[in-house]
């Protein structure tokens, strides 16, 4: 029957036309460029902006009301924040425990660190790559690969000054279907930091005058932006991990190549040279979270004052008085301070500056068993930062060494005030237990740590501890 | 794609060519009334059974028919109506009264692109819900009038904010991070149901914190722009065994919407003028302080300065408005035989229960059908606009949320205007509600039109067989502007430094159909079977492109974005281009068996490989037993069917981002997410199994099923080990199982000329299960704020909406395991509706019993030392609000709480105003009905927080119930009056 002959004739058709189906669906991403494209196809253009992105990535997470800064601040009891939306700034930060589902608490500090090396692994693969051969002279490659490496390590660094002797991977950067970096000591780390600074600084030494054209330094390295300076920014970093690793000969050695400037004669805004990150209004930049004017979120901690020496200029230039502010969980604790550090949403951030090396200085010839060397430095800082008066040798030579490591950690903890120092501080030297407790509920947490989302994909493999 | 439908086309044409077939016929003449009011009834379709001869009967009922002399049966049968069969041996003259068909049997329900089925015969459990049901009393969208109407549909309003924000959930978790959301056709079109970010986010600041999700700002699903009055039904297809035909987008369920057109006769003039107010519904309530000494030890020495013993309601100052909403509708349809047409307009403007807060809507509708001998043209169209002031509401990090900041104000402090128009600070928060609503803008503002033509082309007619082509275009356009501002003068706005926040998003939407479909009857003579075949095409595109500015630093008195000192910019764009074309064949053998099988094949752009082609089959049957005596029906089904659900549009790219930079030198980052080189769409394969049993010649109905589903290829987003230097990776993989049972029982209790009592319930449960996990177990993304306040936890062997938390003693080996689960234990209605001469009462009440909530609203006003139960002895000594306190970082349970409820959601009184009433009045008037509704009327639930159905994070499948400070509920109530004309 014809009709019966028509129906078979549907699928037949149907069958025809998928074969052929649609072959014209594809759509671009219209928002932002493939990251293989980028990768594969490398331009000198494209090489400056993944460099500008490796600025960008390394400004991330510190900066926030719950960033880097302000919660080694909250566990070194220099600052609170007393934020009515998260109690868990008290709850989780002065309480505990550190829960380490919790990007923004117990787990923070670790997925943006390993952005950033990721995208200074993605700029370092592509100069050592072949397609970028042709794109850079070897000067340019290496004043690259040194800007890259450096800011990777600081990046390692700050994961390990999270994690302490939990940890941390140092292998990353493969590919990420593939097994995943394990996870070191800390001894291994800062050796990883430490040898990570040396590559890079042996790259500098190979740069030419200056930087590739296409690369834009932000205004956070004015002074530091020619290979041969950025290597003296090199040099100070790897002191301050010379000191972290306790091998002071070593710090010793960077610090004389680094941008120290400890002579006589030296005002309190030469202490604050030295590499920062920037921040903008501009559309697409970033403030810096730490700028407060309403002075009732980030605060200071009450002991700032009762601890300061008479008369410590610090203390006066960098707290302020406000009017009481009690803490959001109803804890009883209160504070009528908070800082005058960050005074604008563009404010910048150091990185590593001055004032750090003259104390590294001190700290290294302290714990050498110089203590004589020492008293400059910390005299120089006492008198520029403090308006202090200096001692004397003689007072200096009848101090124990225990007093010798107070005075020194009381200027680190003045002169870097909420810069992210004290509770690194306190920990190297077991001193976490002098930190003040506000309340008996308080404890001083001594590391984070690792974060869920990296135990989780670890179950077969977990580290022995951190997890 | 162009030269490829008219090759088709042409195909067609050829292989099936148009034929005339003459037959000798004889004409049959008759009436056809109302079986219960005598009436006479217009508009009945009368066919020969067996052929394609049909007719409508005219405005006095009568018909007039040709019909070949070898058919012995009339089938005769109105929307609305029990159709009647009529032998016609012997008969010229036929005389019939029609049974009015309350639940529904004889219609036809959908399902094919566009074919359909008698519900009677129907092989899956189809819900369809009336434009009548969803009018009855006005609701803040469509969704909202479907709950409690359609069993197995777990629908929940985010927020009481105005205007909408509803997730439809059809059988459960259908996905675990892909859209949520069942696919909307209306008149054959997909539309957008799209919810776009109003960016409120700028200045709560809600992504900043340990959640970076910006759909915390309460946004609204778009599919509230629909008017309800222009709907005649709504179909919802569940789940893949009915939905297969729309393949890769119907995993979710579609959602069918038929808009009302008109019918042969007079016009037909419609009117419904309704005044209501809103009214908060529920309170969260504050800690009463004894006295001073209470509040110094509270808060600190001094805190109590000023305290005079008197207390505020600040929920009550905040939203306790009542402002009069107003709803006015019309419409006039009616038409010759050829030409048909429907009018309407809608003008509705809804007065939120907060200063500044409400929702417009606007809409105009003409829809036309005209016949041209074998050639029908539909054509719709509908110009919306809708306007949402939405307040501020939802998760928040810069204490501006109202209910954020209750938590931490109690309630002796007067926040309340002061006499010269200014606001008191508040001393305990960083912002003054009162002052922040009244001062605030937060304006939603669409315009949408959406337009379809439909052209059917009877291409071959003869005796038994017909051959129909059906072409359908449309347009779906929207653009969407949220504009919100807030000054300088507000006490939050000088706590970033940049005073005054004015908030730009402009979005534009455009959805476009094109559809051919070829429609091949085949049913001889003696009627022992009919076949429908159908073939069809289908090409859609998508595009939706959103532009986003934040200004800040705004002058006082300014507004405008370009006041602003420092402007950040945001565009999304985004693009899908889909290709489908399926096949399908139905065949109903002596209108008891019904078989059905049929396929889906799609392409689309939102796969990683754009070519690839994505088969989804389907197959169904069901056999329909007539019994006399007490059970006067029986219908065994069962259906098979397979759909998918696609990756997002941007979801398959691993990209660099290029939007930062530092001092304007632009950077490349990597921005987290990456996908898989092969991403491509979920996989739903459902077999539903049920029975039909119509009792006491259909006085009552149950309706039974059962089904059980695994959607394999999820679209997962997987947290990745963070030192891979990438955050999430976008993947196919695992596997979950749900499984469950749903029933609908109606009943007709009572039923006589002039009382008639009809009772419906419906029941539903489901159960799932992560079967297959590829991957570590993980939180989903927006799931929750790390799992110490509890959060989902997707973990194979686990149900997908498991909450977790910690736990001392945890036997997972982590510090945290399950504490709860957001899926209910089961979802019932009982909707009640009774006449009694000219007097109706009709009531739904809803109940779900078993879903756990996190109450971080709980939370924050315990951490504010502010809530109502804060000085009970608690458990551990300390007051109950501070050993809540203590114990939540350890006890998982400790702000979980049961979101069990019983909610009545509509009521309505009504009265037919008697002819002699009216008829004095206005002789125009047929009929005239005052009523009198309230929307939720009540709600019994042991949940603390304001309403149990919130959800922060917007609509997600796993992932709601997660309350912080929502926009609070209300009731509303309404009294009207419709005319008919």
């Amino acid at each position: 029957m014809i009709n019966t002959r028509r129906l078979l004739a549907v699928p037949a058709l149907v069958l025809a036309l998928g074969l052929g189906a649609c072959d014209t669906l594809t759509v671009p991403d219209f928002d932002n460029p493939s990251l293989d494209d980028i990768l594969s196809n490398p331009t000198r253009g494209s090489l400056g902006a993944m460099a500008t992105g490796v600025m960008i990535g390394a400004r991330a997470g510190l900066s926030g009301r719950a960033g880097y800064i302000s919660e080694l601040g909250i566990l070194g009891r220099e600052s609170y924040n007393f934020d009515a939306a998260d109690p868990r700034f008290v709850s989780e930060l002065l309480i505990g425990p550190l829960d380490r589902g919790n990007g923004a608490f117990g787990g923070n500090h670790w997925a943006p660190r390993y952005i950033n090396m990721r995208n200074a692994n993605n700029l370092i693969d592509v100069i050592t790559g072949t397609a970028a051969g042709a794109l850079l002279s070897s000067a340019d490659a290496s004043g690259l690969l040194g800007f890259a490496k450096t800011i990777k390590a600081i990046d390692l660094l700050l994961v390990i000054n999270t994690r302490d002797t939990y940890g941390a991977a140092v292998d990353v950067g493969g590919d990420p279907a593939g097994p995943l970096a394990t996870i070191e000591s800390k001894t291994a780390v800062l050796a990883a930091v430490a040898a990570l600074l040396d590559e890079a600084n042996t790259d500098l030494g190979s740069a030419g005058a200056s930087f590739m054209s296409e690369m834009t330094l932000h205004s956070g390295f004015a002074g530091f932006d020619t290979p041969a300076a950025f290597a003296q920014f090199n040099r100070a970093l790897r002191a301050r991990v010379a000191l972290y690793q306790g091998d002071n000969p070593a710090a010793l050695t960077a610090i004389a190549a680094s941008f120290i400037n400890g002579g006589g004669g030296i005002g309190l805004s030469d202490l604050y040279t030295g590499v920062y990150h920037a921040f903008s209004q501009g559309p697409g930049d970033a403030t810096n979270g730490l700028f407060d004017p309403s002075r009732l979120i980030l605060l200071a901690h009450p002991s700032i004052v009762a601890d300061a020496q008479g008369g410590d200029d610090r203390l006066a230039r960098k707290v302020v008085t406000i009017a009481p502010v009690s803490d959001q969980n109803s804890r009883g604790v209160t504070t009528d301070r908070a800082f005058d550090i960050y005074t604008s949403l563009e404010a910048q951030l150091p990185i590593i500056r001055n004032e750090e090396l003259i104390l590294i200085r001190a700290e290294a010839n302290l714990a050498a068993g110089n203590a004589a060397a020492a008293l400059p430095d910390i005299n120089l800082i006492r008198e520029v930062s403090g308006n202090l008066a200096p001692i004397s040798g003689a007072a200096w030579g009848v101090m124990t060494a225990g007093e010798q490591l107070d005075e020194l950690l009381y200027n680190k903890r003045y002169s870097l005030l909420f810069e992210g120092h004290r509770w690194i501080d306190m920990r190297r030297y077991g001193r976490l237990d002098q930190l003040p407790l506000d309340v008996a509920a308080f404890v001083v947490h001594s590391q984070f740590p690792i974060p869920a989302n990296e135990c989780n994909a670890r179950q077969d493999n977990l580290p022995a501890t951190g997890c | 794609m162009r030269r490829r439908l008219t090759f088709v086309l042409g195909v067609l044409g050829i292989l099936f060519g148009a034929s005339n077939v003459f037959a000798q016929t004889r004409v049959i003449t008759g009436n056809v009334s109302d079986a219960l009011t005598n009436d006479p009834l217009s508009g009945v379709r009368v066919e020969a059974l067996g052929t394609t001869t049909s007719t409508l009967t005219d405005a006095d009922g009568n018909f007039n028919i040709g019909v070949p002399v070898t058919a012995s049966e009339l089938l005769i049968r109105r929307i609305g109506y029990r159709a009647v069969a009529v032998n016609l041996a012997g008969v010229n003259d036929v005389q019939v009264q029609l049974q009015a068909d309350i639940f529904r049997l004889e219609e036809i329900v959908v399902t094919g692109q566009a074919t359909g089925i008698v519900r009677r015969n129907l092989a899956n459990a189809v819900s369809t819900v009336s434009g009548t049901d969803l009018q009855r009393v006005p609701a803040a969208s469509i969704e909202m009038a479907l709950v409690g109407k359609v069993a197995g549909a777990n629908i929940q309003q985010n927020s009481g904010s105005p205007g909408g924000g509803v997730q439809v959930e059809l059988r459960g978790v259908s996905s675990i991070n892909a859209n949520a959301q069942p696919l909307y056709v209306i008149d054959g079109i997909i539309v957008s149901d799209v919810a776009i970010p109003s960016n409120t986010n700028a200045v709560t600041r809600a992504a900043s914190g340990s959640n970076a999700s910006s759909v915390q700002d309460g946004q609204v699903n778009r599919i509230v722009d629909i008017n309800p009055h222009d709907i005649e039904n709504i179909e919802i297809l569940k789940g893949a065994s009915a939905s297969a035909i729309y393949g890769s987008k119907a995993s979710n369920g579609v959602i069918i919407i038929t808009t009302r057109r008109g019918r042969v006769g007079r016009p037909q003039i419609r009117l419904s003028q309704r005044f209501g107010t809103f009214r908060r519904s529920n309170s969260i309530g504050m800690r009463n302080f004894a006295d001073a000494a209470a509040i110094d030890d509270a808060f600190g020495a001094g805190t109590s300065a000023g305290f005079t013993n008197e207390r505020f309601d600040l929920e009550e100052l905040l939203a306790g408005r009542g402002a009069l909403s107003t709803e006015t509708s019309a419409s006039v349809s009616g038409g010759t035989p050829t030409t048909r047409y429907f009018m309407s307009g809608l003008w509705k403007s809804d007065e939120g229960i907060m200063e500044n807060t409400g929702f417009d809507k606007q809409s105009l509708r003409l829809n036309i059908d005209q016949d041209l001998g074998n050639i029908r043209v539909a054509v719709s169209s509908n110009l919306i606009h809708t306007l949402a002031r939405r307040g501020l509401t939802n998760n928040d990090n810069a204490g501006v949320s109202p209910y954020m900041v209750f938590a931490f104000t109690p309630n002796f402090v007067d926040l309340s205007q002061n006499a010269d128009g200014t606001y008191p600070d508040n001393p305990f928060e960083r912002s003054n509600p009162l002052q922040t609503l009244s001062l605030m803008t937060n304006i939603e503002d669409v315009w949408r039109f959406m337009g379809s033509a439909r052209i059917e082309f009877d291409a071959m007619t003869s005796e038994n067989s017909s051959l129909r082509f059906i072409g359908v275009g449309g347009v779906d356009r929207f653009s969407q502007n949220n504009e919100l501002l807030f000054p300088r003068e507000l006490q939050f706005e000088d706590d970033d430094g940049l005073p005054g926040t004015s908030l730009f998003t402009t979005s534009s939407n455009e959805n476009i159909n094109i559809g051919l479909n070829a429609i091949f009857n085949y049913s001889p003579v003696n009627g022992s079977m009919s076949s429908t075949s159908s073939f069809g095409l289908q090409y859609e595109t998508r595009d939706l492109n959103i532009v986003r500015i934040t200004a800040r630093n705004i002058a006082s008195g300014l507004g405008h974005i370009n006041a602003g000192t420092n402007v950040q910019v945001f565009e999304n764009r985004a693009r899908v281009e889909d290709f489908g074309f399926f096949l399908q064949e139905e065949l109903l053998l002596n209108d008891r068996f019904l078989l059905t099988a049929g396929l889906r094949a799609d392409q689309s752009s939102t796969n990683s490989a754009s070519d690839d082609i994505f088969v989804y089959p389907k197959a169904a049957a069901s056999y329909r037993f007539d019994m006399d005596g007490f059970f006067s029906g029986l219908k065994i089904r069962g259906a098979y069917g397979e759909a998918g659900n696609q990756p997002n549009a941007v979801a398959r790219f691993t990209s660099y981002n290029a939007t930062a930079n530092i001092e304007g030198s632009p950077g490349l980052q990597v921005s987290g997410p990456i996908a898989d080189s092969d991403l491509r769409p979920e996989r739903q394969r459902e077999f539903e199994f049920g029975v039909d049993i119509e009792f006491g010649d259909a006085r009552a109905t149950l309706e039974a099923t059962a089904f059980t589903r695994t959607v394999s290829d999820l679209i997962l987003t997987r947290t990745l080990a963070p030192s891979r230097g990438y955050t999430f990776e976008t993947f196919n993989g695992g596997e979950m199982r749900v499984r469950g049972f749903e029933a609908a029982l109606n009943l007709v209790a009572a039923q006589s000329p002039n009382m008639t009592w009809i009772v419906r319930t419906t029941f539903s449960l489901n159960r799932s299960k992560i079967t297959n996990l590829p991957v570590p177990a993980f939180v989903p993304a927006n799931a929750g704020f790390g799992t110490g306040l509890g959060a989902f936890f997707i973990e194979e062997g686990a149900s997908a909406t498991q909450i977790v938390g910690p736990q001392p003693d945890c036997a997972s080996g982590r510090n945290f395991c399950r504490v709860g689960d957001s899926n209910p234990d089961f979802r019932a209605s009982f909707i009640n509706d009774l006449s009694f001469g000219s007097l109706n009462l009709f009531f739904l009440l809803d109940w779900q019993k078993g879903s756990d909530i996190i109450n971080l609203t709980r939370l924050l006003f315990d951490a504010g030392g502010n809530s109502i139960d804060y000085d009970d002895p608690g458990t551990d000594g300390n007051p109950l609000g501070l050993s809540r306190l203590i114990a939540f970082g350890v006890d998982g349970t400790t702000y979980l709480e049961s979101a069990s409820f019983l909610k009545m959601r509509e009521l309505t009184l009504s009265w037919d105003i008697p002819e002699s009433v009216f008829s004095s009045l206005w002789g125009a008037v047929d009929t005239a009905r005052l009523t009198f509704s309230v929307r939720n009327v009540f709600t019994i639930t042991n949940y603390s927080g304001i309403d149990p159905e919130v959800s922060n994070f917007g609509n997600q499948a796993v992932g709601r119930n997660i309350d912080v400070a929502p926009f609070p509920p209300s009731r509303s109530f309404w009294l009207g009056i419709n005319l008919g004309l």
